[in-house]
């Protein structure tokens, strides 16, 4: 513990230093191809190559279709990985899979304490959830997103593109072309578009964009998500379940607060849809609002500012799929609880 | 008024709505300090129940972050989508 380090200024940090000089000379001192642009923003997901659809659809393979796949072969490799770890007979594990033993035990014993015993049944779901988010927004944060991708006609402004080589292009900042003012104000044609290359403005279509940025994948889950809740809402419960919703027990019995308990009943209906809402909202917004403030600082500043945010991505990347993850936990264990009667009993029983 | 005059006169009130949808963020900050300085209050008054209001934490911050990612998307569809 006492022993003195010679050399306390490493040699790696120094590599650093100088990239980011480099970085920032480029950047701002040579300007051209090497500065960053600021961003074409498109909310929905974009084809990434005119006429190519998914097989027998003619639906377009989008960017975010293109990168959620990837974080499919991604987590079926780490999947593959620990199966081949699990059956090698090492009962200590290593590197990775010291990280995917915690992960796992940590989301079991999150399982283990919302849900009591209807946690084996929920635990699938949740860390399938968990896992899918967590992964696409780590994925999202590799160089290459968002960046690379192929050329298109500008409808309004866009940049020169100038080659590099082996036939690839960079978009140039110092010169921006303005399509609005050359045409007195009117838009580019439609057709233009269709080109496979762009001729004067030019942007860039990506081939890969954060899946949770297409508003189809974070719908997707928050349906199946409230509608998993429901299976196990009449599972648990079987049809008394849907007494949460159309409440009529209390009616006759007592008709002023029957009324009443009617209304709270059409109320928590209406709250089943408003959680798909806040739940494919959430999702998106956070990592959307995310990929727009990293390109737009990224453009401004270049260096040493962007990196922190990356560290903040990173956090609220961790931070939505546990939400999401949890908040379906949450929900699926309070739909396996009856709210009358059982309750009650259960807790007499103690 | 000729076509290009309407047109930026849509486009200025489009990020002048875009704004005021934005205002909406507002609300959200404010839950997000509440809830948060209430979990910091009661870490210290027990701190042995960490995990516990940590999880509920980020569940309350999750639901009042969710008012304040409504008023995004909605700027949001008002910028790019409508």
């Amino acid at each position: 513990m006492t022993t003195t380090h010679p050399r306390r200024i490493g040699f790696k940090r120094w590599i650093v230093i100088a990239l980011m000089i480099v970085g920032g000379v480029l950047a701002f001192g040579v300007g051209g191809v090497f500065k960053p642009l600021s961003p074409v923003v498109v909310l929905p997901p974009e084809p990434i190559w005119p006429g190519l659809n998914i097989p027998f659809t003619s639906i377009p393979v989008s960017n975010t279709f293109l990168a959620t796949l990837f974080t499919d072969v991604v987590l079926l490799g780490f999947a593959f990985g620990a199966w081949r770890f699990a059956r090698s007979g090492n009962l200590v594990p290593t590197g990775l899979y010291n990280f995917y033993e915690w992960l796992v035990e940590f989301l079991w014993n999150m399982t283990e304490s919302a849900a009591g015993k209807w946690a084996r049944r929920i635990f699938p779901i949740m860390a399938a959830i968990f896992l899918l988010v967590f992964t696409a927004n780590m994925v999202k944060l590799l160089p290459g997103f968002e960046s690379f991708g192929w050329m298109k006609e500008a409808h309004a402004k866009g940049y020169e593109a100038v080659p590099l080589f082996g036939g690839l292009y960079a978009l140039d900042a110092s010169k921006p072309v303005d399509k609005t003012a050359e045409h007195g104000g009117e838009a580019a044609p439609a057709g233009a578009e269709k080109d496979e290359f762009c001729t004067e403005a030019c942007e860039v279509v990506p081939f890969f964009r954060a899946t949770a940025t297409d508003i189809n994948f974070t719908f997707a889950l928050a349906v199946s998500s409230v509608v998993m809740t429901q299976v196990f809402g009449v599972w648990a419960l079987g049809m008394k379940y849907f007494g949460k919703f159309i409440n009529t027990g209390t009616m006759i019995s007592k008709p002023l607060f029957g009324v009443i308990d009617f209304a709270v009943g059409l109320l928590e209906l209406i709250s089943e849809f408003a959680k798909i809402l806040s739940f494919g909202f959430r999702l998106f917004g956070n990592i959307f609002a995310g990929a727009l403030l990293l390109s737009i600082l990224g453009a401004l500043t270049a260096v040493v500012v962007p990196s922190a945010l990356y560290g903040l991505e990173f956090f609220v990347g961790i931070i939505q799929a546990y939400v999401f993850a949890m908040l379906t936990l949450v929900f699926m264990s309070q739909a396996t609880v009856s709210h009358h009667g059982d309750d009650h009993a259960e807790h007499a029983s103690h | 008024m000729d076509q290009a005059a309407a047109e930026a006169l849509v486009l200025g009130f489009k990020y002048i709505g875009a704004g005021l949808a934005a205002i909406g963020v507002l609300g959200g900050g404010i839950g997000i300090g509440i809830v948060a300085g209430g979990a910091v209050e009661a870490m210290g008054r027990n701190p042995d129940a960490t995990p516990t209001i940590q999880t509920n934490m980020i569940l309350g911050l999750a639901f009042s972050e969710a008012t304040a990612i409504y008023a995004l998307a909605v700027a949001l569809i008002i910028l790019f989508a409508a």
